[in-house]
């Protein structure tokens, strides 16, 4: 069970190829509207806990200059190259373990500055994979054509493409211009792809009651190897959501609300399979017509990585503070929420929320 | 919720392994630090790795190709030069909040891959205002020794009595890079990298892996702690002109680490440093970073320092520095401040060997990265903390 930690503020602003401001800035300002959304105040905020790689912000140890950016100026400061939801669990576990009070969680990926493809392809072993040219959306592909195989419900790939569809278009966080997609590999269409874009996600948690509380974490991973994965199962993210869940003792079947991280349309139907929300073969059909399942649009609201397992969470505290805008789904109690990492969502973070 | 080391493992440390994969080195040191735990990966219920800069391996996210445990909570941290003590940090932390009984963290390092250190170093600073001139690491130590030299009366000498300090205590070490008798007089005639440093006062570049086993108190039994008694970290801006002449803290007067440290001590209940630390292990990737922790760790007062180094070799109630060697004996970067702190464990839990101190109850383990910003500073000891 989660100590009592709450979500005081929380942002996502995504933009494409911001020619006004640089990395620094794009962080400081996300970051100080989270702070403002907590009341305003840096009093009392002891931690900062970032999700940030190198290779994605295009410069080494790229935290000495956005660690600054993000507040972290004389305090405790730790940057995981890792998803942001894996980074929040871990400023959760740091109130949890007293270590601090009252923290900042930031995560971004600046697609226009990096080659996406080329960044990808460098996460694939040196000797066995990488003479392949994968990429991870090449991974997407494998799990999208075994769910066919596996008798996935293919009659509402179209169906479930409108509505994420529409959600992006309806969500006043998505990007609306620009972005790009990568070529898609078969099965999957240039819409099934995630819209890369420059996303910075930052919320403020502490032990302070506030709208939103943190029921239940549960993280878990995946071997490396290709041949020993789950295609089409995720089993990670199905261990990270059991163990979520269980902490949280809630069921599947009560949680209102869904923010799943997938890179692809087909990810996404798999991650709804994995949480035992779909029976298998029907997490399409649940994207199509349950608008439960991920109102901000998903991938096609805009996707940079590492950010988005904490996007992810953000939207969903939206969502149950009721500041969801035009995407708004009612007046949900719970909510869940999951990140995925490197390489090909090797690891999995999943989050449940709930309105305080 | 106190937490302790109770297992380390080190692959030793070399210009680099050519015969073995980055997962080859994370296995074996996590091997031996499972078996120093007597443990297996079962009883393991998270891993956390440290891998810093991927541009000195080549290699991006190597540390997912060397996966521990399937299906266990699996975390990455970089943050440079403390990459390694974030680490254990952050597994100390999921310890202390009963997220995990046990985590296994591990550091690798694999710059012998890469074709020049200091050209990735390079590309730390910025693009726009720094990359040019061109600021490395060795540079950046340069400015701030010889700030030191103009401030508090340090002299060549200084610097080379504590590199040869470093390269003789490393001789003692199985585990270290380098293994050469380095007299302060070789010190002072081995190249200039950058005015006032030596080639010898520099750390080499190392690879290798190092791990621990971090644990509940509920699970130590009849293993041999070494108890996390206190563990602060402390992040100060990236700017080096802005700290120049910073009221109450220079560029050299490293208010992070003193900070960490004011904050380490508190927990472990340390008020008086010199006389209740027996070792200390720092990472002081040269020989000026050393005199710079000295005051920042409360150990003597900034202008005292010249004469705080000349102390060390006739008085021996001062704590013993980097019996292991510290960086100068070997500088496997992402490793290196998880390599103070299992050699600090390895002291406290007196199975350090040859380079073993007498009587150490307590010992601390700094780290130091980035543009001298990020620090870290951990203390262990025998018993847990008050």
């Amino acid at each position: 069970m989660v100590e009592d930690v709450y979500i005081e503020g929380a942002v996502l602003e995504i933009s494409w190829a911001d020619q006004k401001r640089s990395l620094t800035e794009l962080i400081y300002s996300t970051v100080s509207k989270a702070v403002e959304d907590a009341g305003g105040s840096y009093d009392g905020i002891d931690s900062v806990v970032l999700a940030a790689h190198d290779l994605v912000d295009g410069r080494s140890l790229s935290s000495m200059v956005t660690a600054p950016a993000a507040g972290a100026y004389l305090r405790d400061e730790v940057r995981y190259s890792d998803d942001g939801a894996g980074a929040f669990a871990a400023a959760v576990a740091r109130i949890e373990a007293g270590e601090s009070e009252r923290s900042i969680v930031a995560a971004w990926g600046r697609a226009s500055e990096h080659d996406v493809e080329e960044l990808s392809r460098a996460l694939f072993d040196r000797i066995f994979l990488a003479p392949l040219g994968l990429e991870e959306l090449h991974i997407s592909a494998l799990n999208a054509q075994k769910w066919r195989l596996n008798g996935g419900d293919c009659s509402q790939v179209e169906a479930a493409q409108a509505a994420r569809g529409a959600a992006a278009k309806a969500n006043p966080r998505a990007l609306q211009q620009g972005g790009f997609r990568s070529t898609p590999a078969y099965p999957l269409t240039s819409d099934h792809l995630p819209l890369w874009a420059d996303v910075v996600a930052a919320v403020v948690i502490s032990k302070r009651p506030a709208g939103v509380k943190v029921k239940g974490l549960g993280l878990s991973s995946e071997p490396y190897w290709l041949g020993d994965r789950g295609i089409a199962k995720a089993p990670a993210l199905q261990r990270a959501s059991e163990r979520a869940l269980a902490e949280a003792q809630i069921g599947v079947d009560q949680i209102d609300l869904f923010e799943m991280d997938g890179m692809t349309l087909y990810d996404e139907a798999i991650a709804l399979e994995a949480i035992g929300l779909a029976q298998p073969g029907e997490g399409m059909r649940f994207l199509a017509q349950d608008a439960r399942c991920n109102p901000s649009g998903g991938s096609m609201a805009g996707y940079g990585v590492p950010a988005m397992g904490l996007a992810r969470i953000v939207e969903a505290t939206l969502q149950l503070r009721g500041t969801a805008g035009p995407v708004q789904q009612g007046k949900p109690r719970t909510a869940l929420a999951s990140g995925l990492s490197v390489t090909a969502a090797q690891t999995q973070t999943v989050v449940v929320l709930e309105a305080a | 919720m106190s937490a302790a080391i109770i297992g380390v493992g080190q692959t030793g440390y070399r210009r680099s392994f050519p015969d073995k994969s980055s997962r080859e080195l994370i296995w074996e040191a996590a091997r031996l630090a499972l078996e120093d735990a007597n443990m297996d990966i079962d009883g393991i219920d998270m891993v956390i790795s440290g891998v810093a800069p991927d541009a000195l391996a080549g290699e991006a996210s190597v540390e997912r190709t060397a996966m521990l445990g399937f299906g266990k909570p699996f975390l990455r941290i970089n943050t440079g030069g403390v990459t390694g003590s974030s680490a254990v940090f952050a597994g100390n932390t999921f310890v202390k909040a009963k997220r995990a009984r046990a985590v296994l963290v591990v550091g690798l390092e694999r710059m012998g891959q890469a074709t020049s250190s200091q050209q990735v170093f390079n590309t730390i600073f910025d693009p726009v205002y720094e990359k040019d001139f061109p600021l490395t690491t060795i540079t950046m130590a340069a400015l701030r020794a010889s700030m030191l030299m103009r401030l508090y009366g340090y002299n060549a000498m200084h610097w080379a009595q504590i590199a040869s300090r470093s390269f003789r205590n490393a001789m003692k070490n199985p585990l270290a890079h380098i293994h050469k008798d380095i007299s302060p007089e070789d010190v002072l005639n081995s190249p200039l990298l950058a005015w006032p440093i030596h080639r010898f006062e520099a750390c080499p570049m190392s690879e290798g892996a190092c791990a621990v086993v971090i644990a509940h108190k509920d699970m130590v039994g009849d293993r041999t702690p070494a108890w996390i008694q206190g563990a602060a970290s402390i992040t100060d801006s990236y700017a080096m002109g802005d700290r120049i002449h910073r009221p109450g803290a220079t560029l050299v007067d490293l208010l992070s680490l003193q900070m960490a440290a004011q904050r380490a001590y508190k927990e472990a209940g340390v008020d008086r440093p010199r006389e209740q630390i027996r070792a200390i292990e720092l990472y002081s990737a040269f020989s000026s970073a050393e005199a710079m922790a000295y005051p920042a760790l409360g150990l003597c007062a900034a202008q005292d320092g010249p004469r705080f180094v000349e102390a060390q070799f006739t008085d021996p109630s001062i704590p013993v520095f980097n019996p292991s060697g510290g960086p100068q004996g070997a500088n496997p970067v992402s490793a290196t401040a998880m390599v103070r702190i299992a050699e600090a464990a390895l002291q406290v839990r007196d199975m350090a060997g040859a380079r073993q101190v007498a009587d150490v109850d307590r010992a601390v383990a700094t780290g130091q990265g980035g543009a001298t910003q990020f620090s870290t500073v951990c203390v262990l000891g025998k018993r847990q903390a008050a």
